[in-house]
């Protein structure tokens, strides 16, 4: 049995169907469980690749943070009268044809990318080298993208600050 | 074994399906939910890159890309909650508040 591929194609599978069906329901808040299930195997996924740093990352951060503020989110605007109408746009087909366009690009250049480079070979996932993941990823992080690292800082830094202005000048707003 | 064009092609039909949705949804929050699908493909891309190679560089781009998320996703429905806040919906077709 190959077990490798067998996970896989049940990782990838279940990943897709919950992102279609999250796209294609009608309530936000099953969009959101769908997408927490996504989210899930695609941490598994990421530890079938070797990381494992970053499964416990797209754990905490993904499923723990960012979801849960689109969970607050949905809760905190009530749309159960308004979920009964149509959930697509009224101009479809303009849409849809700038959307085959782009998916016949992008699977153009897949198939140029395929061609070009099809020498890469898998290993075993969990024995890649006799560092772990993490000591890879901390002695890239802190000596080569340390910069980078900074800039991602400031920039959740300022994320907080116009978070919290945007909320606060529309309470002024509506105090007058 | 997966090769690098099976998580390739996972990749790439994960960006489509959020960009389906962030193109054609009315629901603003769902718009926002689809950008994550897209970066959650694109992590996919990175992570399968990087291992294939063997370079590390991927996995911290990876890093980087859920960093980012978590502020798109704090400033967007801070935006959310605003324009429902001022024009009580948050549909796209319905903001006509810039009209003229």
């Amino acid at each position: 049995m190959n077990w490798d591929l067998i996970i896989f194609y049940y990782l990838a599978i279940v990943m897709i169907f919950s992102s279609v069906f999250a796209i294609f329901s009608r309530h936000p808040i099953y969009t959101v469980l769908l997408v927490l299930i996504m989210i899930i195997h695609q941490a598994f996924l990421l530890l079938t690749l070797g990381a494992e740093f970053l499964t416990v990352v797209q754990l905490i951060v993904y499923a723990g943070a960012i979801l849960v503020l689109f969970l607050f989110v949905v809760y905190l605007i009530n749309l159960r009268k308004e979920t009964k109408r149509n959930i697509f746009i009224k101009k479809i087909s303009i849409v849809a044809l700038v959307f085959l366009l782009l998916s016949a690009i992008l699977i153009k250049n897949l198939f140029i990318f395929l061609s070009l480079s099809p020498s890469f070979k898998a290993y075993l996932p969990f024995n890649l080298e006799e560092k772990p993941n993490v000591w890879w990823i901390a002695n890239y992080l802190f000596r080569n993208y340390l910069l980078q690292f900074e800039i991602i800082g400031v920039i959740l830094l300022v994320a907080i600050f116009g978070a919290c202005f945007l909320i606060r000048k529309v309470k002024i707003v509506e105090e007058k | 074994m997966p090769s690098l064009g099976h998580y390739i092609i996972l990749a790439i039909i994960l960006f489509l399906i959020g960009l389906f949705g962030f193109l054609t949804r009315r629901n603003l929050i769902i718009i926002l939910i689809s950008i994550e699908i897209m970066l959650n493909g694109l992590i996919v891309l990175f992570a399968a890159i990087s291992h294939f190679t063997k370079d590390i560089s991927g996995y911290i781009i990876v890093f980087f890309i859920i960093a980012m998320a978590a502020a798109e996703a704090a400033i967007g429905l801070s935006l959310v909650v605003l324009i429902y806040r001022r024009l009580r919906t948050i549909y796209s077709d319905e903001i006509i508040h810039f009209k003229g």
